[in-house]
């Protein structure tokens, strides 16, 4: 099926991503120039809404919902908070977007700001992207210098501020509410929920926070008409198209981008990614980010999109898809799972600080041939603690992979249990 | 108090104010413009951003520490940090790791004795597709090999002086 | 007014009345460890889960408002076994030293365990440990007991106005400390010993002294200040162990500053007088009370009293000196540049006062005027005070004359007084004190005073009665 493509097209050409490029070759601008002079800020969301464009983050959720919650009388200031953290492991497409189209992002921004009725937005970017976020600020720059950002953009009366902020290190400064308190000079700590950050995010204002693909989407949206955009989907409520990391035992590993919904994950794996790397057997999936449960090579004929995925017991999360052949040791590797979520739990809430690191404690017996049989179903049992107990996903995140690791593979930790060797 | 920080640094945060609404925002971005000048963050420097921020010492310390960048303690001049997580681990990252710690002669964790390089494991760097991959410094290599490792390090080696 | 159900018990609430408050009301205690009433609620321990109708996952009761028609389940079997996980997570790292502990007996988390936890323990890795540092001389810090409630850190930020105390580090290595072993610099320190809900916390002042079961709690007042912060003195065999804030939502909430919980030890200095002397001689209660009333029966006599005395006390010397004294005055002393309420005011932005006396408004209310507005002096004096009147305000006022002290004075005090006659300090007491608002509250004894030391109307009242026999006293 020929796919029709937004993005990655101009990805890996290093001169696509200047202001000059953009404007010839990308149409830049002329969303956001349409909206602020032709279109009110409620035209925009319902635009958005038409458009079902669901978080490019991980939860999914719906964005022209999320904007529609910021409340319209408001004497405090609001804020759009661009989520450029990108943490969960095996997710590298917002990097993409920031190297190789920064305009898309900077136009999206000033859209979904003119929405929402923000006067200065934030994009909070993770720590170790130091190019990216050069490059980020060399487009700002350049948007600025043209008299796309500052005061009365277009003539529009409309004035927008964009400074980029950059994170230091911290997983949980994905989560949104962890990325506000890192924005306003705290520890990257989620809060407690209510209130959400529509009501009261950044220093205590109405804010909303999206991700830098869902941001780079709205201009792209814009230009076709939210029906348009939401056709290019082909399940419910799922618009668009989706950029996927395809990474670990595939051909061609890369950022792919798809229609959404338009093809199930075995076809992404065998015709995007080429087929397993020399020619193994395909043994899982993590479908979605290190924190979705893992998928056995037999459940992979599934619909790739939020939903389809929901009904087989996990997630599309931030559609990092990581492929794993017949050679891998799965305890080793969900050992390996487990000391990242361990890293990086904040240590505010019980189950997650201490039950993490149980987890991890418990792996470490069993692959070194310590642990007991009933260490198995205690390991279990202490997911389960975790998950949905904790103050954010983390606990989630961290429980999931271990649940599902052992429920679909249980006999290979039993044969390191029982002493046996089955990898090299 | 004796000042540690560079005109430079007070340039910088003055340029940053009017960007947030609170002074207390800056202190990301401070810690980062210090450790950029200091190559890491001693207590002393802690002490004089919160004083520039206006809080207390120990609440710099408590953000300071909850973020892994930031270097509490002295690093080596080159600071190479190999991602070892799932999409890296699955590409051999492991090996690399022994590899570059036979070739330092140093443990993950440990900075050679000439101060020259500090290695560290690294959570996901977000370069999943061209894994495996590492940040040295401020720069990532990717598609990373025993190749490019061992040629980084000879390479950086030269440059000593 | 709104209701919703717990435990299948219809409860009203008001809005924006979270569910352990609402639950509380119908009876139904929910544990928690992080959640403090006078903090902020940050629903970190995830002790205190519950079951909402509609809700797929637990709920933490601290974060969760009531709502109109809510059904909340506080003892469904997902609550029982969410708890249960918790006290586990808890005490995986928590040493099992409750014998040596000064929390044991008074512990949330020793109470939540045997309510909430399991007999049986399921981990066998090692626990994790810390190495302390120094906070100075209130607090004794042991971090190993720890569970990260951070309830210190939001009273240093929220109450005490400081953020020394902070969570270094993430995740399972956080630290919950001060840096560099540097002193706690708040006048509030105390208080941490009082919310840390384990003994990582503990007040150096009460270290090793007495098993907190074993101690008898009276209700009183502080007299520190004119705030009147409600407190506890807690005793046993008529010595005080420690005293502690007690709850009162419209003056002190639920904290006390650090001169006022340390304030008691002077009642139990070695040093303080018991005895009635003159000069440096121990005298009979007979000659102190005859010596008394020589030196002032029919005279013009000059009374000054603490601003620390109960309102009986002062209205006693008032009436008496109305009834025997007849050219008499009587002014009150208690704080150097205090002189009445109307100088009084905040000496911090917490709770601390100017007015370093308990009853100054107590004082104005019987018209009695501060000793900086007396004229002239009569040549005898005499002081009566509680034990927390500045002496040297009031002294410096009448130098030269003969002065005779009555109520609590240390060995410090004696040297300007010809002659000292014992009283009752505020422990060993009932009277009623008015705050710097006008808040009457009453004072109650914990300790019954020393047989040697007598009331301010005992000692007036023998003087008045001319009772001054040897057999009578």
């Amino acid at each position: 099926m020929s796919q029709t493509t937004l993005f990655e097209q101009h990805f890996w050409k290093e001169s696509n991503r200047t202001l000059e490029y953009y404007l010839q070759s990308m149409n830049g601008y002329q969303a956001a120039q349409k909206v602020l002079k032709e279109m009110s800020p409620d035209q925009v969301i319902d635009e958005v809404k038409k458009g079902n464009i669901r978080g490019r983050g991980g939860a999914g959720f719906p964005m022209g919902m999320k904007w529609s919650f910021i409340p319209k009388a408001s004497e405090k200031p609001k804020y759009l908070v661009c989520n450029a953290d990108e943490s969960e492991p095996g997710t590298c497409k917002d990097r993409q977007i920031i190297r190789y189209t920064p305009h898309l992002l900077i136009e999206g921004l000033i859209i979904g700001s003119f929405a929402i009725g923000c006067k200065h937005a934030y994009v909070y970017i993770r720590g170790e992207y130091v190019r990216e976020a050069k490059l980020l600020n060399a487009a700002i720059d350049e948007a600025y210098a043209k008299g796309y950002l500052g005061k009365n953009i277009f003539g529009s009366g409309f004035d927008l501020e964009i400074t980029v902020h950059r994170g230091a290190g911290a997983y949980i400064c994905g989560e949104e509410t962890g990325l506000l308190n890192s924005l306003e000079g705290k520890r990257g700590e989620p809060r407690v929920k209510p209130p959400f950050p529509a009501v009261s995010g950044a220093f205590g204002c109405p804010t909303a926070v999206n991700n830098v693909e869902s941001i780079a989407n709205v201009p792209h949206l814009i230009r076709m008409g939210g029906d348009a955009f939401a056709q290019l989907g082909k399940v419910d409520k799922s618009g668009g198209t989706r950029l996927i990391s395809l990474s670990g035992h595939v051909k061609k590993p890369g950022v792919y981008e798809i229609q959404a919904g338009s093809m199930t994950l075995r076809q992404i794996i065998d015709h995007l990614g080429g087929g397993v790397i020399n020619d193994k057997k395909l043994k899982a999936v993590i479908p979605g980010g290190s924190s979705s449960p893992i998928l056995s090579a037999d459940e992979i004929d599934v619909v790739y999109d939020v939903e389809p995925l929901m009904k087989v017991g996990t997630m599309m999360g931030s559609a990092a898809i990581m492929v794993i052949h017949e050679d891998t040791d799965l305890v080793k590797l969900l050992m390996r799972i487990t000391k990242f979520y361990e890293h990086e739990s904040c240590g505010q809430c019980t189950p997650c600080r201490e039950g993490c690191h149980w987890m991890e404690s418990i792996l470490h017996k069993i692959i070194h041939h310590e642990a007991k049989p009933s260490d198995l179903d205690l390991l279990v049992d202490v997911a389960q603690n975790i998950g949905g107990k904790t103050l954010c996903a983390l606990g989630d995140a961290a429980a999931g992979p271990v649940i599902s690791f052992v429920k679909k593979f249980r006999p290979e930790f039993e044969a390191y249990i029982k002493g046996q060797k089955i990898y090299a | 108090m004796e000042k540690h920080l560079s005109d430079k640094f007070y340039t910088a945060m003055k340029k940053l104010e009017p960007r947030y609404p609170t002074k207390k925002a800056l202190i990301l971005p401070a810690l980062h413009q210090a450790q950029e000048e200091y190559g890491w963050l001693p207590k002393e420097v802690l002490a004089e951003i919160a004083e520039y921020i206006g809080v207390h010492a120990a609440q710099i310390r408590e953000v300071a520490s909850f973020y892994t960048m930031y270097n509490l303690k002295p690093v080596g001049k080159n600071h190479i940090k190999i991602c070892t997580n799932v999409a890296c681990c699955l590409r051999g990252a492991d090996e690399l790791m022994s590899f570059a710690e036979k070739k330092l002669g140093i443990k993950c964790g440990e900075t050679t004795p000439d101060g020259l390089f500090s290695l560290s494991e690294e959570e996901c760097l977000g370069a999943c597709t061209t894994a495996p991959a590492m940040m040295a410094n401020d720069d990532y290599i990717e598609e990373l090999d025993v190749n490019k490792l061992n040629d980084f390090i000879e390479k950086m080696k030269v440059v000593k002086s | 007014m709104p209701k919703c159900t717990i435990d299948g018990k219809e409860v009203e609430f008001k809005p924006g009345e979270n569910l352990i408050t609402v639950a509380k009301r119908a009876g139904v205690e929910i544990p928690v460890f992080c959640y403090h009433p006078g903090l902020t609620v940050v629903a970190q321990c995830r002790m205190c889960y519950v079951e909402v109708e509609k809700m797929p996952k637990l709920q933490t009761a601290c974060s969760t408002m009531a709502a109109e028609g809510m059904v909340v389940k506080t003892q469904s079997d997902p609550v029982v076994k969410g708890r249960a996980g918790t006290m586990e997570f808890l005490l995986l790292n928590h040493p099992l030293d409750c014998p040596i502990c000064d929390k044991a007996g008074e512990c949330d988390l020793q109470d939540n365990s045997y309510g909430h936890g399991s007999a049986y323990m399921r981990h066998s890795e090692e626990r994790r440990t810390y190495v302390d540092v120094d906070m100075g001389p209130v607090i004794e810090k042991n971090m190993n007991r720890c569970i990260h409630c951070t309830r210190c850190i939001r009273f240093g930020e929220e109450v005490a106005g400081i953020h020394e105390m902070v969570a270094i580090k993430r995740g399972n290595n956080i630290d919950i400390t001060t840096i560099d072993g540097n002193p706690l610099q708040t006048e509030y320190a105390g208080n941490y010993a009082d919310i840390c809900p384990t003994g990582s916390l503990t007040l150096r002042d009460f270290r090793f002294r007495k098993r907190a079961w074993m101690l008898k709690k009276t209700a009183t007042v502080c007299e520190g200040c004119s705030k009147g912060c409600n407190m506890e003195i807690q005793h046993e065999g008529n010595v005080i162990y420690r005293c502690v804030p007690r709850e009162n939502l419209e003056i002190n909430k639920y904290w006390m500053c650090d001169e006022g919980r340390f304030n008691y030890h002077y009642t139990q200095d070695p040093t303080r007088i018991l005895n009635p002397r003159s000069g440096n001689a121990s005298i009979s209660w007979a000659t102190a009370i005859q010596e008394l009333k020589s030196a002032t029966e029919g005279k013009k006599v000059t009374f000054l009293v603490g601003s620390d005395l109960t309102q009986e006390e002062l209205t006693t010397v008032q009436e008496y000196v109305k009834a025997y004294q007849k050219d008499s005055s009587v002014y009150h002393f208690g704080t150097e540049g205090v002189a009445e309420i109307a100088d009084d005011g905040q000496a911090d932005q917490i709770l601390k006062m100017k007015s370093k006396t308990s009853n100054l408004f107590g004082a104005e209310k019987l018209g009695i005027k501060n000793v900086s507005s007396m004229k002239s002096t009569s040549d005898v004096v005499v002081v009566i005070r509680g034990g927390r009147a500045d002496l040297e305000s009031a002294l410096k006022q009448v130098q030269g004359k003969k002065i005779i002290g009555m109520g609590v004075f240390l060995e410090k005090d004696a040297a300007p007084f010809s002659m000292i006659l014992p009283g009752l300090a505020f422990t060993e007491k009932d009277g009623t004190v008015f705050n710097h608002s006008g808040i009457e509250q009453k004072i109650k004894r914990a300790i019954v005073p020393k047989n040697t030391v007598k009331t301010v109307s005992e000692v007036l009242m023998l003087v008045a009665n001319q009772k001054t026999k040897e057999a009578v006293v």
